[in-house]
């Protein structure tokens, strides 16, 4: 199946501050990616702005920050690449997509570039991912990308006064190369390639109109 | 300071920089090298030194463990005790990996229960080992941690890769036991 989408992956930018901190409106924002109860809303603010500022391009950076964008409808999620280790060649992923966008493929589209870009740009050998149990539409995500469950951590962390379960994913190289070959015979079109290809193409659309 | 019957255990200090050092043997991994990124750190002396200065850090929670005799035999830790999420990750570092199948171990393991359980009424203790730490792994589970799962190709040193086991024991004097329990009031 020949897949079109018009979800692309972008650097998050200090111009997606105010998109990013209208989903801080959104709880499961909150619940679900930076819903540390010791935090308050100024402290998570103050986070986003760090990860968006402007700083001087560095050979090795601790984090990068994607923002999944459609030609269509927007921004539609945030994707964060952190605790990246040059040694282990490994790095987790957080992720974030708007209400709105939640059903559908956005984020599986999304999802699927970023993790290409982790083991093809960045040459990672493994991707930690972790979650908290109460977030069941993401598990179904990863483990849709071969991400096995390697933790089950009980009684780990608080939201709203309960102790919840957080799951631990881990997608090592030769699984991620199993799942790239399938999915990419599934759903063609769906590589960063395509999505660059894709984009170019539009924008010498733009440029000839 | 604790003074037990085979040791003395008690707040390290920046003179012990030099014992604490020789814990990070670069020829046998463990897991309490690891560092934020789950890389083996090798600390310099001096490092170890401004780190064991750090007031912050170390106050009540890193402890040098000696003998009777006055000899530095390894470390424990009790960190990240976070109220909000009720537990704290335990580590003993004995520098004899065979200490870890005796007596000293033993009595370094009901410190750090009573620290945790009973002084900051923590729900939850965490550990860590990685697959080549097998003393260290059954001293664990003679006290009764659990393995949480295996992270598989987590460090890489020493030319391969290495997976990482996560434990845990729960206060059984605390109500719970799954999902979703009441976290306790502060």
């Amino acid at each position: 199946m020949a897949l079109k989408s018009s979800v692309f992956i972008r650097r998050a930018d200090r111009e997606d501050l105010e998109t990013i901190v209208s989903w801080m409106e959104d709880p499961a924002f909150q619940r679900f990616l930076y819903g540390d109860p010791a935090r308050s809303p100024k402290q998570i603010r103050e986070q986003i702005v760090g990860m968006l500022g402007r700083s001087a391009a560095r050979t090795l950076p601790g984090g990068i920050y994607f923002m999944a964008d459609s030609t269509k409808y927007g921004p539609v999620g945030l994707f964060s690449v952190v605790n990246m280790s040059w040694r282990n060649r490994s790095c987790n992923i957080d992720s974030y997509i708007c209400e709105d966008r939640r059903n559908g493929m956005f984020s599986t589209v999304a999802f699927y570039r970023v993790l290409e870009y982790c083991f093809h740009v960045l040459n990672m050998n493994r991707i930690n991912i972790y979650i908290y149990g109460f977030n069941t539409r993401s598990w179904r995500i990863f483990e849709l990308t071969g991400a096995k469950q390697e933790l089950v951590l009980r009684e780990h962390v608080a939201r709203d006064g309960e102790l919840y379960e957080m799951y631990g994913y881990g997608l090592i190289r030769p699984e991620w190369d199993k799942f790239r070959e399938f999915f990419l015979k599934r759903f063609k079109g769906i590589d960063l390639q395509t999505m660059i290809a894709d984009l170019k193409s539009e924008e010498a659309a733009k440029v000839s109109t | 300071m604790i003074s037990g019957k085979y040791t003395i255990i008690r707040s390290a200090e920046p003179d012990d920089a030099y014992a604490m050092w020789r814990l990070y043997d670069p020829s046998r991994p463990r897991s309490f090298l690891l560092g934020p990124s789950r890389e083996v750190m090798i600390p310099t002396q001096d490092e170890m030194r401004e780190m064991l200065a750090r007031r912050d850090v170390i106050q009540g929670s890193f402890f040098a463990i000696e003998d009777r005799a006055g000899e530095v035999l390894g470390c424990c830790v009790l960190r990240g005790a976070k109220a909000e999420s009720d537990f704290a990750e335990v580590v003993v570092a004995l520098t004899d990996e065979s200490s870890y199948d005796s007596p000293v171990a033993d009595e370094v393991y009901e410190f750090l229960k009573k620290l945790g359980f009973v002084d900051k009424k923590l729900n939850k203790l965490v550990a860590h080992c990685l697959c080549n730490e097998t003393g260290y792994r059954a001293f664990l589970v003679r006290h009764g941690f659990t393995s949480d799962g295996i992270q598989r190709e987590m460090v890489y040193t020493k030319g391969r890769y290495f997976d990482l086991e996560s434990l845990s024991l729960f206060n059984n004097a605390r109500t719970g036991g799954g999902n979703g329990s009441a976290v306790a009031a502060p």
